[in-house]
């Protein structure tokens, strides 16, 4: 009989895409999520191009479907422990990290947050803002499923506290909940464990943690975006001003090839992604003034050569091709410097901003060597993970039956359309392996 | 440089100058530049001066300008300061391959004469700067050793076996 | 400990209270420094500018010689120390190399075998003396004292070679701080103080000093401490031609670490030391009595 049940680890846009596809077409998904809720860094974007669409309200439903859906079990706050077995016969554990909340129970109404009395910096705000220790990271989060954050709870770091199991109406606070291992027996697996940001205090130069006003891309999608820790609003993180300039600096940790740094490789995304945010901005405010400061403008595929041409022509976005070497801040204002060439004179300048982005490369997940070997499965020389004939089979990773998509493929054209085409393509493929099997 | 401008340089362009620029020790870096401007943009000098740009010096050897570069006094504005070392993304060590071309130059006679002098000292006492005599005198009142030690004869040989003197001579 | 010391051209000839504070110092921290006999220049950028072979072959053979002795050399200028280090790191990672400047080594009877490392006077007093060491031989220390550290070029860049050893310039800072004193920031701190410019094009040689000279102003510095003795001259010196040609007065006393160390291990400079100082230290030594 054919094995009709996968594992997909990783509850990005990918994860969430090959998850609905196979699922529609019968089979039982397990979708193991490391994070208390699936949605991934798509979750974390303000408005996606190439549609200019807002990335919540197009990922929202995708999320919300894999929840209802009877063919899911979502593994969330979870991660695969153990994978032994072969195609059509995977034995896999996977360990359920305690969330310290009954999930049958938690109807998310939030009180227990509301109330609780210690505040983190929230990870999925990129830590510019703040949550509870009791927390969901966000108001779209699926499972609807309060999690707590042991490492900062009163109640076990010095024993007292117990305010938030009060306050449950439903009684789902369990502080003795205990790690469950969850045994699986699956045909296939999909891996989309997506990707990480390039740490920019690697270039040290750039002086990044050093200056406030200096952040990564990912930290000025959450600055924009409506639900994010400033409610839209752009502001210096210094003195919480808007800024009037701003800089955009690409290639940061991507084609370097410095010893120390080592990613040779082109995100593929991140000129793409500075253009978006550059038009948003000025479609917050239509005065400020903003550089990109680029090597290649690398804005392929469809429509975006035009975007790039409108962004010059009808948004004044200046593009300077220089890739500039440090920023300084003056200690007082706290403004900061950045030397370039100048495209036209071929002379060195300095122009001073309000607010620098840093577009930070698109790395491998911390633990992506990890997973790889507990899987079996072969990485590239960058920790992505590798496919034995990118020609050919480009989903598929070097053992049979396990299968991969989105960024933890490393660059391709790296974007969310792209992520959902190999979603579909590495369902259509286990859909078409397990078949192969059982006739066997 | 201006005679880089197009249309003026195709006739004395060459076009393997860049590889023998590559092939010249500390040289290599020249063929991982991308003209990403980024050491023209941290160099201590360029930001002092409009003469000196390490990119666009590259660029010029990419066009393979050869007499430009080699007879011209731009790579020695260098510093070694090595900033665009610990920068430049793509390895391509410009400060490093400014020595390539200071060579080759200096196999062309291109050698600037403090540079002789130093040379000069060098093969004649062992030692780049020499202490003057008062110097020496001082050294001994404030009870440190008065001479030296210096292996006159022994750095004479090795530099009689490279191509060090017949460089300083091609000068003068 | 025993390193075998490796003086250079510029220091004995012109900067010899950086030689004598050193001597006076190490020994007290239980390095013992061996002369070494029948060395030549190390064979600096200036030089390594004409000809590869005949830079390799100068170095090797100086290295041959520390190698003779058994000891890591120790130096004390930035030069002598990047010049030797590229050297030995060079011989010691290419094989085929090592042979060619083997083969001119022979003429005089000398093999690269590289066993030895390179070490600059910082690195000892860092990597083998210990910052903590060093902050419990200071007598008196400078509290107050703010001073700008002008950590030069080659201690630190390029950050392949020396990875690993010490990260950038906090160890220099630490040291510095050992003595007490405030190490302040300053813009282009880690920029080069022009010299290598010298007699290429001085003007644009004396506005690179003038850009850090403006930094180390604006950050309101009681003095500039160095390590290297072309940064030495380039700042001490330089502040005097600064004056005649571009007319701006900056009156920063400049002391080499090694003096600074000193003096708070409570050996006073003598007179002549105070002397050679272009820029007159009086203003400095004032403010590190009060301290006391
Ligand atoms: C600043 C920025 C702006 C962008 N803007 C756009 C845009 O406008 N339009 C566009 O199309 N694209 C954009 N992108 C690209 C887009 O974010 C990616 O294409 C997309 O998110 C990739 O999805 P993914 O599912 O592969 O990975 P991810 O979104 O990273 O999802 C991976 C999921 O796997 C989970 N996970 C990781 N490791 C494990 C593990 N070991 N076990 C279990 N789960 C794990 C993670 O928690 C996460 O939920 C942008 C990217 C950046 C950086
Ligand atoms: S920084 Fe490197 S790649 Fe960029 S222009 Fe300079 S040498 Fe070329
Ligand atoms: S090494 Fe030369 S080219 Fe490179 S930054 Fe220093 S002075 Fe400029």
């Amino acid at each position: 009989m054919e094995h009709k049940s996968v594992l997909i680890i990783g509850g990005g846009i990918a994860g969430i895409q090959a998850s609905l596809d196979l699922a529609n077409r019968g089979f039982q998904v397990y979708l193991v999520e490391k994070s208390p809720s699936i949605g991934g860094r798509m979750a974390q974007l303000d408005k996606t191009f190439p549609t200019m669409d807002c990335s919540m309200c197009i990922l929202a439903p995708k999320m919300i479907e894999c929840g209802h859906h009877p063919n899911v079990k979502l593994l969330t706050y979870s991660e695969v422990k153990e994978v032994k077995g072969s195609v059509g016969n995977f034995k896999v554990k996977v360990l359920k990290k305690p969330r310290f909340v009954d999930e049958s129970k938690c109807t998310g109404c939030g009180i227990c947050s509301e109330k609780c009395p210690i505040k983190v910096p929230n990870e999925f705000d990129m830590n510019l803002g703040m949550r509870k220790t009791i927390y969901m990271p966000f108001l779209q989060a699926v499972p609807r499923v309060a999690t707590i954050d042991k490492d900062n709870c009163l109640l076990f770091q010095k024993g007292v506290c117990e305010i938030c199991q009060k306050f449950c109406q439903a009684g789902a606070v369990d502080f003795d909940q205990q790690p469950e291992e969850i045994t699986l027996n699956v045909g296939a697996i999909i891996v989309a464990t997506g990707f990480d940001m390039f740490n920019p205090e690697q270039i040290p130069p750039f002086g990044y943690k050093r200056y406030k006003d200096v952040i990564t891309a990912m930290e000025l999608e959450r600055l924009l975006c409506a639900s994010g820790p400033t409610g839209g609003q752009l502001v210096r993180p210094s003195d919480g001003k808007m800024p009037k300039s701003i800089a955009f600096i690409q290639c940061v940790g991507s084609r370097d090839r410095r010893e120390w740094i080592n990613n040779a490789y082109c995100s593929s995304i991140c000129c793409k992604y500075a253009v978006k945010d550059a038009v948003l901005i000025k479609e917050h405010d239509s005065h400020a003034m903003i550089t990109i400061f680029y090597i290649d403008m690398r804005a392929f595929g469809r429509g975006f050569q035009e975007f790039v041409n409108r962004a010059k022509a009808e948004y004044g976005i200046n593009f300077t091709r220089s890739n500039p070497g440090e920023i300084t801040e003056d200690p007082e204002t706290k403004r900061l410097t950045i030397w370039f060439e100048d495209n036209v004179t071929r002379t060195v300048k300095s122009l001073t901003f309000d607010l620098v982005v840093l577009c930070t490369a698109l790395v491998p997940r911390k633990d992506s060597a990890e997973l790889a070997k507990t899987l079996g499965i072969e990485t590239d020389n960058y920790r992505f993970f590798k496919s034995p004939d990118l020609i050919s089979r480009p989903v598929d990773t070097t053992v049979p039956g396990i299968f991969a998509c989105g960024y933890c493929l490393g660059p391709k054209t790296g974007d969310i359309p792209d992520s959902v085409t190999q979603a579909s393509a590495a369902a259509a493929r286990i859909a078409e392996v397990l078949a192969e099997v059982t006739k066997q | 440089m201006d005679e880089a401008k197009v249309g003026a340089f195709p006739a004395r362009a060459r076009a393997d100058f860049m590889h023998e620029v590559a092939n010249t020790p500390r040289g290599r870096g020249v063929l991982l530049c991308i003209q990403c401007g980024r050491c023209t943009n941290s160099c201590p000098v360029a930001r002092t001066t409009d003469e000196y740009n390490p990119r666009k010096l590259v660029e010029t050897v990419i066009l393979g300008l050869r007499k430009e570069v080699l007879l011209g006094n731009l790579p020695r504005y260098c510093l070694s300061c090595f900033t665009c070392l610990d920068r430049c993304p793509q390895g391509g060590d410009i400060g490093e391959v400014m020595f390539a071309i200071r060579n080759l130059a200096a196999k062309e006679g291109n050698v600037p004469e403090g540079i002789i002098v130093q040379a000069k000292n060098l093969f004649e006492t062992g030692r780049v700067v020499t202490p003057t005599r008062m110097a020496l005198i001082q050294r001994e009142r404030y009870g440190l050793s008065k001479d030296i030690s210096i292996g006159i004869d022994e750095a004479q040989k090795i530099l009689k076996k490279t191509s060090f003197v017949e460089l300083i001579s091609k000068k003068v | 400990m025993k390193y075998a010391f490796f003086i250079g051209c510029l220091i004995p000839a012109r900067e010899l209270g950086y030689e004598i504070s050193v001597r006076k110092i190490m020994p007290l921290f239980g390095v013992e420094l061996v002369d070494m006999e029948n060395v030549n220049c190390c064979a600096p950028f200036s030089i390594q500018s004409l000809d590869y072979a005949s830079w390799l072959s100068l170095a090797a053979r100086n290295l041959c010689i520390a190698e003779e002795m058994g000891l890591d050399v120790l130096t004390l200028c930035n030069d002598c120390y990047e010049s030797l280090l590229m050297t030995n790191t060079l011989l010691k990672e290419n094989k085929e190399l090592r042979e060619k400047v083997n083969s001119v080594l022979a003429t005089v009877d000398k093999e690269f075998k590289g066993k030895i490392k390179v070490k600059h006077f910082i690195d000892v007093l860092y990597d083998d003396v210990g910052v903590e060491n060093v902050k419990n031989a200071v007598k008196t220390p400078f509290h107050g004292l703010r001073v700008g550290v002008q950590p030069g070029c080659h201690l630190t860049k390029p950050k392949r070679l020396h990875f690993g050893e010490r990260i950038g310039i906090k160890a220099l800072d630490e040291l510095v701080k050992a003595t007490g004193v405030k190490s302040v920031d300053f813009e282009r701190k880690e920029a080069c103080c022009g010299g290598p410019m010298r007699g290429i094009n001085d003007a644009v040689a004396l506005q690179v000093a003038k850009q850090k000279l403006d930094g180390l102003k604006n950050a309101g510095v009681d003095c500039i401490v160095t390590v290297c003795p072309f940064c030495y001259l380039e700042l001490d010196l330089g502040q005097l031609e600064i004056k005649r040609h571009l007319n701006v007065e900056y009156n920063i006393p400049v002391v080499h670490f090694a003096e600074l160390l000193k003096i708070a291990m409570g050996m006073p400079l003598e007179d002549w030391e105070i002397r050679s100082h272009k820029i007159p230290l009086a203003k400095v030594l004032e403010k590190m009595k009060e301290a006391k």
